[in-house]
């Protein structure tokens, strides 16, 4: 226990000393002295003659008022001094906080009145105001991202406002990020090659405690090392967990009929102990239907209602129990009209391609229009393809001069080079000499891979990768929407190439002969190429098999793989569903212009659509329905939902590993600093309540 | 001015106490009329003396002639002489007596004017007096009827003869060659000191007694704070904070005051009387006064 001064300039002392010092002087050197008649001085002069033997030192003890100030006056300098006391002090004078603000922060522990947030917050309060003068601290947050609150100083005040303003997030919790940001400061780097003998250290290194207060809920962070950081981890909450939470939340159209709604729930139980309870579905704000869910201790249920929707809808779902999270008690999915996509297909005639177009299935939620190759140099299709019209263009053995604003679908052709790019007029299609080439030769589509004459498609962004073989397909990317429900195996190919695309391309079957179908983003929009025809022409021009594709199975079903995925229409089943603060990019109409963006039950906000009708909502952090209205239209709907079963298993983690090292929860010995300067305060004041009693005692 | 200085200075009924009252003087002393006292003289009262022998120019009608018949020798029988008392009653009228309620110089006249009404029902030949000035046309005085001649002197007597206490009895014993009973009212506080003027008094064997008048104000002043004291007689000023240690201090210096003024006035036969002033004149004269001796 030691006394801790907070003055340290010498001048500010001499200050406080010369105080006490001023009133004596004052109180000698006072002027008004109350004129009196006596009959005489005469026995009073002897007795100020007795008092000057030991005057001073007499007058000052037996003057209560003045012994009564100059106490007061103490008092007041001890208070100042803002004497306090702690337990034991930091080995390093230099703290960095780590303050987690995830959405499992918000829980209140059983038995508990505070969050877990505002109880860490209540501790790094108490370790800063146990700061001396010269400790410095720094206030990182972090949930799925960190935030340095306040850099290094040892302006507590500075430090304190720094933490009133952090608030708990909805996020989800990423600790990496903030330990790089604390690591940076104390561990510095070398400058650049650690071999290099003339590259010395940049900085000196500055060791400092590493503070976490956290719960948990975060990933084991193997790649890192503490260094100079000294970690202490204060663990927030309980073991004991009480929580039921919905982890998933969705709604699906039944495409035979579209006013019929599926919703799918799963609700999962992170706590020790059963529950039993019932879930509210409301439907635009109103009741629409109920059920109980019974779950054991640690297991999940799912939920499914069906309901009569043909209107779009903002649905949620919430569970009538008090648990110590409730954000995720509250799950929240939009249901979009149901639409069809508009389906743009360039082909000089592919039968299987227009069969499988034109199921009973796909018909429903797909508009194609079959188009020549020579309707790529019309002006219709040029204003067409830049306004974005189609939401899905399908190029069979052939490609446009420019890429269209919407996404593509390649067949046994390759896009064209970026506009950047200065394309090849020997091998542009839109070349008009190809064109009339073309035109007398319906077989020699030029990135026809059927054709060996036809050269390559060299334009660095998407390329062939090999030669016309025979193609043996061995791997296919199963997890892709696009891929789903399909067994590709079966398939025989007689002639086709490898493509290799730009950067960011996902392969999603791989052959022998490299990548026959990949897709890649381009500007927010995704093309998708296929390395093989599905037909070919023999030399009279006459359709051949390229493939026995379109007579399996899973033709028609990749045909409604891709209107769903890459034409949207799977959008216009339910919306889609995103983490509290994530950006939310969009496509909408791009001739849309009186567009806000609102969440359900509160008031709406103007947003601008970007280039090509993207739009960024980047206002996500409150989980709810959103949607994005043209005037009173509504354009688009999604949903903000926690989802996510790290925040939602509330129990609080007492050891992580950091660096291969396990962390432990130190929650005893939190350093809390004990206040004595209110006590001297309150003396101060009963002090001068007593001088003045004494005062008014003596005058009167 | 204090209200009681309108108070008429003895009051029917303490006069008529007084008339039954007597003087003492512990000294005989010789008178210069006839009087009711006993005197150094032999005379021709009834009370007999002594014998002595008969000498040529003997005033023969002195001769005990039963003696002569028995003894056949002349001897003369002497009787005491009566005459009458010198009392002087005086009042130190500085303006450090013009202080309390009622002020020390009111209660001062009071016990002149009581002890010389006295005097005057005795037949004692009175003189009451202020010092300085005033005293010297003080009447002397002598039979009851006077009583209005000293009051009336009394009632001119006022505050503000700032003479010390010695050179007032100088001033005096100056104007006074005989001896007698001296009653000095005063409150001693001269900042010259009291001891020359009893010092002189005593020189003029004289039968003295101190009558110390002090207010309960000097005795326990009702004084806090930081004050300036100012002397009401010379307007000397003293600066001091007055706290309890200081009161305090004061009262021992009062009491040591008192002590030293009673010692002194001890060792040379000098009857010391503290009064105060909130004491009833009454009270003082027909109680205490007879108590210590300067009544019967």
């Amino acid at each position: 226990m030691s006394l801790i001064p907070s003055l340290g300039n010498p001048l500010a002392w001499g200050l406080l000393a010369a105080i006490p010092v001023a009133i004596v002087l004052l109180y000698f050197l006072k002027l008004k002295r109350e004129p009196v008649e006596v009959p005489s001085t005469y026995l009073w002069s002897k007795t100020i003659e007795d008092l000057h033997v030991n005057s001073l030192l007499q007058r000052l003890r037996r003057s209560l008022l003045l012994l009564l100030q100059l106490l007061a006056v103490a008092v007041a300098v001890i208070a100042l001094l803002r004497p306090g006391a702690h337990g034991e002090k930091t080995g390093q004078g230099r703290s960095v906080f780590l303050f987690d603000t995830s959405a499992s922060m918000q829980s209140v522990d059983d038995g508990e009145t505070l969050s877990r947030f505002e109880k860490a917050k209540q501790l790094i309060r108490n370790r800063i105001d146990a700061m001396s003068d010269t400790d410095t601290a720094m206030l990182i947050t972090f949930s799925d991202r960190p935030e340095t609150v306040q850099s290094f100083t040892t302006d507590r005040a500075r430090l304190r406002n720094s933490l009133d303003s952090v608030q708990v997030t909805n996020h989800s919790t990423d600790i990496l990020g903030a330990l790089k940001a604390a690591d940076g400061l104390a561990n510095p780097r070398r400058s650049s090659d650690v071999a290099d003998v003339m590259d010395v250290q940049v900085a000196d290194a500055k060791p400092a405690d590493l503070l976490i207060y956290s719960d948990g809920g975060f990933q084991p962070v193997t790649e890192f090392s503490l260094g100079n950081l000294k970690q202490t981890f204060i663990s927030m909450g309980s073991e004991r967990v009480n929580n039921v939470a919905i982890t998933a939340f969705s709604t699906e159209r039944n495409t035979e009929q579209p006013s019929e709604v599926q919703a799918y729930a799963t609700i999962a139980n992170f706590g020790g102990a059963d529950v039993s309870t019932t879930a509210t579905l409301s439907l635009n704000g109103n009741f629409l239907d109920a059920a109980s869910v019974e779950i054991e201790a640690g297991e999940e249920t799912g939920l499914s209602f069906t309901i009569e929707s043909e209107e779009a809808a903002s649905l949620s779902l919430a569970l009538d129990l008090e648990d110590e999270l409730a954000l995720d008690n509250i799950a929240y999915t939009g249901l979009r009209p149901l639409r069809n996509v508009s389906v743009l297909v360039v082909t000089a005639g592919n039968s299987p391609l227009s069969v499988g177009l034109k199921t009973e299935k796909t018909i429903k939620i797909c508009t194609p229009t079959f188009v020549l190759p020579s309707y790529l140099q019309t002006e219709e299709y040029r204003q067409r393809a830049s306004a974005g019209i189609d939401d899905l263009i399908i190029y069979d053995s052939c490609s446009p001069s420019e890429m269209p604003a919407t996404n593509t679908f390649f067949i046994a052709a390759l896009p064209p080079a970026s506009t950047s790019a200065p394309l090849d007029p020997a091998t542009a299609t839109t070349d008009p000499s190809t064109q009339a080439e073309a035109s007398e030769e319906p077989n020699g589509a030029p990135n026809d891979p059927t054709n060996a004459e036809v050269p390559a498609n060299d334009n660095g962004n998407w390329r062939w990768a090999s030669e016309i073989s025979s193609v043996n397909l061995i791997d296919i990317e199963r997890t892709h929407p696009l891929m789903r429900y399909l067994e590709l195996f079966s398939l025989l190919i007689f002639s086709g190439r490898g493509i290799e695309g730009p950067p960011g391309t996902i392969e999603l079957v791989g052959a022998d002969i490299g990548s026959v179908l990949a897709i890649a983003p381009r500007d927010g929009f995704q093309d998708l190429v296929l390395g093989f025809g599905i037909i070919s022409r023999d030399d009279d021009g006459n359709p051949q098999t390229n493939t026995n594709w379109y007579a399996e199975r899973s033709w028609p079903v990749f045909l409604y793989n891709l209107l769903r995925y890459l034409a949207g229409a799977a959008d216009a089943t339910g919306a889609p569903s995103f983490r509290p603060g994530n950006t939310v990019r969009l496509r909408l109409d791009s001739s849309l212009s009186d567009l806000k963006i609102r969440r359900v039950g509160e008031p709406a906000t103007k947003v601008t659509l970007g280039p090509n009708g993207v739009i960024e909502i980047v206002d996500t952090e409150v989980p709810g329905n959103y949607r994005i209205e043209n005037g009173s239209e509504l354009t688009d709907l999604f949903a903000i939902n926690l989802f996510d079963r790290r925040e939602s298993a509330t129990a609080a983690v007492k050891e992580f590993e950091l660096g291969y090292e396990s962390v432990t929860s130190e929650t005893q010995g939190v350093e809390q600093r004990i206040e004595y300067w209110r006590w001297a305060l309150i003396a101060m004041l009963g002090l001068i309540a007593a001088e003045w009693w004494v005062y008014t005692r003596r005058v009167a | 001015m204090s209200t009681a200085q309108n108070t008429q200075l003895l009051t029917p009924a303490l006069l008529a106490r007084l008339e039954r009252m007597e003087l003492v003087s512990r000294k005989v002393f010789r008178g210069r009329l006839k009087g009711e006292r006993k005197s150094k003289r032999k005379g021709q009262s009834v009370e007999f003396h002594d014998f002595r022998n008969y000498v040529p120019g003997d005033d023969l009608r002195l001769i005990d002639w039963n003696l002569y018949a028995r003894l056949d020798q002349l001897f003369l029988k002497l009787f005491q002489e009566e005459e009458d008392l010198h009392f002087y009653a005086l009042i130190d009228a500085s303006e450090s007596m013009n202080f309390g309620d009622p002020t020390k110089l009111h209660v001062a006249k009071q016990l002149a004017a009581a002890l010389g009404y006295v005097g005057l029902c005795r037949a004692d030949r009175v003189s009451v007096q202020a010092l300085g000035p005033p005293g010297r046309h003080a009447p002397v005085l002598r039979g009851r009827a006077s009583l209005w001649k000293m009051l009336n002197y009394l009632d001119d007597v006022d505050s503000g003869h700032n003479v010390s206490l010695y050179e007032g009895v100088k001033d005096f014993s100056l104007r006074n060659s005989g001896t007698g009973v001296a009653v000095l009212i005063t409150d001693l506080m001269d900042k010259d000191g009291y001891e020359s003027a009893l010092r002189m008094l005593i020189g003029r064997r004289m039968d003295v007694f101190v009558m110390h008048v002090l207010s309960p104000e000097e005795i326990d002043p009702p004084l806090r704070g930081d004050r300036r004291l100012i002397d009401i007689e010379d307007g000397d000023a003293a600066e001091i904070t007055i706290n309890a240690y200081a009161l305090q201090k004061y009262q021992e210096t009062v009491k040591s005051f008192i002590a030293s003024a009673k010692s002194f006035c001890a060792k040379r036969s000098i009857v010391y009387l503290p009064v105060r002033t909130e004491t009833p004149v009454e009270t003082i004269v027909t109680k205490y006064l007879r108590e210590r001796g300067v009544v019967r």
